[in-house]
């Protein structure tokens, strides 16, 4: 009876639960759960080089491991924003899907051999899909060595010469771009949005149109008829420029009888708000020469489209290989194509560059995965992924000034990797492995331009540092960037003929082919945005949300997950990112998609 | 005595451009894994979420709005705290946050079953990193395992080191403290704001002093996470009925 009772009196004191909770302290470090890693903490500085941004980055690391991944506050460029992809940048060296070997010497074996018997007319050619970088210099430098040797890029609507002043433009009317959503400079982005208003034409309600002042919901395929609509109310007020596009105003008059899906009232407010509502600037995410044509119609060139001089380079790498489009390149020409995808830019689809192959072509993709060009070349070889890579990353479309700052490594590379600088320098008997100290030289020399620094948030000019001084603070994170007020050329609008706007619209961001795989979170753990394979329908599709469908287009067909969606249109499907669905939808005017 | 601060945010939906910036710096701060090969919208586990939202109309007069939802952090009746049958729940009152204990937690879920705002998420599998990826994780921060309740807890790792480096500095350890949480740091578009809701001038006290509104305010529960939009649509959405509660108005 007393043994009872204490038994149930000890019940009643905390000491059982205590015991439970100490038991289940225990357990939570059980095999099953990853422990942390402890150590020394500290504090490093970088560039992200995961796309054109290149936005400035704090690292906290344990040792040499970064674990957390930050903006710099007061950046000039960036302001201290770090977007998401960035944000889990230090997860993409452990992906599952990165390529961990590859044939290098087989590669090179087999590059130099087909060099060697190529014919008149055979090209050899190297595909660089962020141009401007100090590798870039490299393989023009290479390529202008080499007999037949071709340096391209993919079209390319703003160049290096020239810029976009966000911080002058009081209105901007966008057709597509995905302005607010990773384009530029996101934080430069954000920083000028305060004070200029945005006008966003597009058929879908996409984030940068769900925020605009003015969304313009555009039949698909008549943005460039909207454009032209425009334009010929700005005509009508008086105004005109000599360098138009050949036929623009015959186009003009025949983009009346086209229906937009925009009522007259509201085109000519908008025509309206373009002449007289202050400095403007007109962008276009297709490169249309039509739309583009309005900055000339509205005087933006000079005024929200400047000119920028180029970053400097010795004296001696100046007689390289000049810059050619991919798209000018005669069909079937190239006998070995090297392709550098591991500075993700803009992804071309791969039937643009099948038709330029010659028979027989060797194709050499450096990549992260086999996820990009990896499925099509003859050979893959494995490059070092952000933050283990060093590497330069010039200044954005949004940046006024001329920049250059170094992504430099915060941890050490996997053995096996390949640096396609070195690797195609090898060809052209050019030294890659100096390159970066040449060119920072080469500024420090020029004497223009400051350098802010990370660690403590301070600019000091050039001149006033030593070569070695301005060469320890880019890698210690620093950012160059040149004399506001220099004065640089107008630069010119690059007109080009393109193709009708196609009915398959791929979704905002269309990077790195690795993202880390914590941006589950932002795929597939909510419903935040499309996932790998995903398409998005209006609800009036007649599919139900989450089903499996297939997505046929010119370019071939390929099962896909099906979101519906009010925000896309009836008859318009909306494509995730990605180049799987790249290769499919991008050169494609129409998609179609079945129930399976 | 310990002085008391009542942490909050404000979030101003109209800035919230949907990036998810703040949803991986969540993660990557609180040692969350990446999606189990089993997981969706509905098993993930995200401690901010961000949801897009619209106004009900037909394209092309549909408009959308992404709104952020974390845990709201109630001040007055929290109902996980209520119903947690292992008092794993509690409201720390030097803070006024909703602290969850994982090593508490049996797993029951009815915490997730009360809170009105679906800011609960049940470990249904161990965390788990690719190889090698474990060494980036957040040294602060314990990865919580298998059959557990978790939540935002306004990043505890970093207000723990931001009262610790107050105390090295010879500033007694009394809150508030000076630190923000990751997605308040990362946030790009700075829609995210944190603050002492007893401090005036704080960001969130001032969001509430000035017309914000909160989710599901008529329930009572005294939400610490202020929200901010000029348009009409979103501030009437954030008073939506609770579930079912339309079927039961058909039902007479």
């Amino acid at each position: 009876m007393l043994a009872g009772g204490s038994a149930m009196g000890a019940l009643l004191t905390p000491a059982p639960w205590r015991l439970i909770k100490d038991a289940s302290l225990l357990s939570e470090t059980w095999p099953g759960v990853p422990r942390p890693k402890t150590g020394t903490v500290a504090t490093r500085f970088t560039n992200c080089s995961l796309c054109t941004a290149g936005c400035a980055v704090r690292a906290r690391c344990i040792g040499k491991q970064p674990v957390q991944l930050a903006g710099v506050a007061g950046h000039p460029l960036s302001h201290g924003a770090l977007c998401a992809y960035g944000i889990a940048g230090h997860h993409l060296p452990y992906h599952p899907d990165r390529l961990k070997s590859g044939a290098a010497e087989e590669a090179m074996a087999a590059v130099s051999g087909t060099i060697a018997k190529c014919v008149a007319g055979e090209r050899v050619a190297v595909l660089d899909l962020r141009p401007g970088r100090t590798h870039s210099w490299t393989y023009r430098r290479a390529m202008n060595a080499v007999r037949n040797g071709l340096y391209l890029t993919p079209e390319r609507q703003w160049r290096s010469d020239s810029a976009v002043d966000l911080g002058a433009a009081k209105v901007v009317l966008s057709f597509g771009t995905p302005l607010l959503d990773s384009w530029g400079t996101p934080g430069n982005v954000i920083a000028a949005r305060e004070n200029f208003r945005l006008i966003q034409a597009e058929a879908v309600e996409s984030r940068t149109a769900s925020m605009a002042d003015l969304w313009l919901p555009v039949r698909p395929g008549s943005e460039n008829a909207l454009a032209l609509r425009i334009a010929n109310r700005l005509l009508d007020s008086g105004a005109n420029s000599k360098d138009l596009p050949a036929g623009f105003r015959e186009r003009v008059q025949m983009a009346e009888s086209v229906d937009t899906g925009i009522a007259d009232e509201q085109i000519r407010a908008v025509a309206g708000h373009l002449s007289s509502g202050g400095p403007a600037l007109v962008l276009a995410a297709s490169g249309s020469p039509d739309i583009l044509a309005l900055n000339l119609l509205i005087g933006a060139k000079g005024r929200t489209i400047v000119g920028r001089r180029e970053t400097p380079v010795p004296e001696q790498w100046k007689n390289a290989a000049p810059e050619t489009e991919l798209s000018t390149v005669p069909d079937g020409s190239l006998r070995v194509l090297l392709i550098d995808e591991s500075a993700p830019g803009e992804y071309v689809p791969w039937s643009s560059i099948e038709r330029k192959l010659a028979p027989a072509a060797v194709v050499v993709a450096f990549a992260w995965s086999r996820d990009g060009y990896g499925r099509h070349a003859s050979c893959v070889l494995p490059t070092a992924v952000y933050p283990e890579s060093l590497d330069d990353v010039p200044a954005a479309v949004d940046s006024v000034t001329a920049a250059f700052r170094l992504s430099t490594p915060l941890m050490e590379a996997r053995a096996g990797v390949v640096n396609p600088a070195e690797f195609v320098g090898k060809l052209g008997g050019v030294d890659a492995a100096g390159a970066l100290r040449e060119r920072a030289d080469a500024i420090a020399k020029s004497g223009r331009g400051s350098v802010f620094t990370y660690a403590d948030g301070k600019s000091a000019p050039v001149k006033q540092m030593k070569s070695d001084d301005f060469w320890k603070a880019l890698n210690e994170g620093a950012c160059w960037m040149d004399d506001r007020d220099a004065k640089a050329p107008l630069p010119a609008l690059h007109f080009r003929e393109r193709a009708a706007s196609p009915v398959a619209i791929a979704e905002e961001r269309g990077a790195a082919a690795l993202v880390s795989p914590l941006m589950s979170k932002v795929y597939e753990e909510s419903r935040l945005r499309l996932g790998k394979r995903g398409v998005a329908l209006h609800p009036s599709s007649g599919l139900a949300d989450g089903a499996r469908a297939m997505l046929e287009t010119d370019c071939g067909r390929m099962e896909v997950n099906v979101t519906l969606d009010s925000s896309v249109p009836p008859n318009v499907v909306q494509a995730a990112a990605g180049s799987e669905l790249s290769d499919l939808c991008g050169p494609s005017a129409w998609a179609k998609v079945v129930r399976i | 005595m310990t002085k008391a601060a009542r942490y909050g945010m404000s979030i101003d939906v109209d800035r919230c451009n949907g990036c998810g910036a703040c949803m991986v710096a969540c993660a990557v701060e609180n040692n969350i894994p990446p999606a189990h090969a089993g997981a969706n919208d509905r098993k993930g586990i995200t401690w901010i979420r961000v949801y897009k939202v619209d106004n009900g109309k037909e394209y092309p007069e549909k408009r959308s709005a992404f709104v952020p939802v974390l845990c709201q952090h109630c001040g007055n009746e929290a109902p996980c705290v209520h119903v947690c049958p292992q008092q794993a729940v509690d409201v720390d009152p030097a803070t006024g946050i909703v602290e969850q204990m994982a090593e508490r937690c049996l797993g029951c879920r009815y915490c997730m079953a009360a809170c009105p705002y679906h800011a609960r998420y049940f470990n249904w599998w161990d965390p788990a990193w690719p190889a090698g990826m474990e060494q980036t994780l957040n040294p602060d921060v314990a990865p919580r395992m298998r059959g557990v309740v978790e939540k935002c807890n306004l990043c505890h790792g970093r207000r723990h080191a931001a009262r610790e480096q107050a105390a090295a500095a010879g500033v007694p350890k009394a809150e508030p403290v000076e630190y923000v949480p990751a997605c308040v740091e990362a946030c790009p578009t700075g829609a995210i704001q944190f603050g002492d809701l007893n401090a005036p001038q704080s960001a969130p006290a001032l969001a509430a002093s000035s017309g914000a509104f909160r989710l599901l305010e008529k329930l009572g529960t005294d939400p610490k996470i202020y929200y901010q939009s000029k348009k009409p649509w979103v501030r009437e959405m954030a008073n939506a009925p609770r579930p079912g509660a339309r079927k039961e108005q058909q039902h007479g």
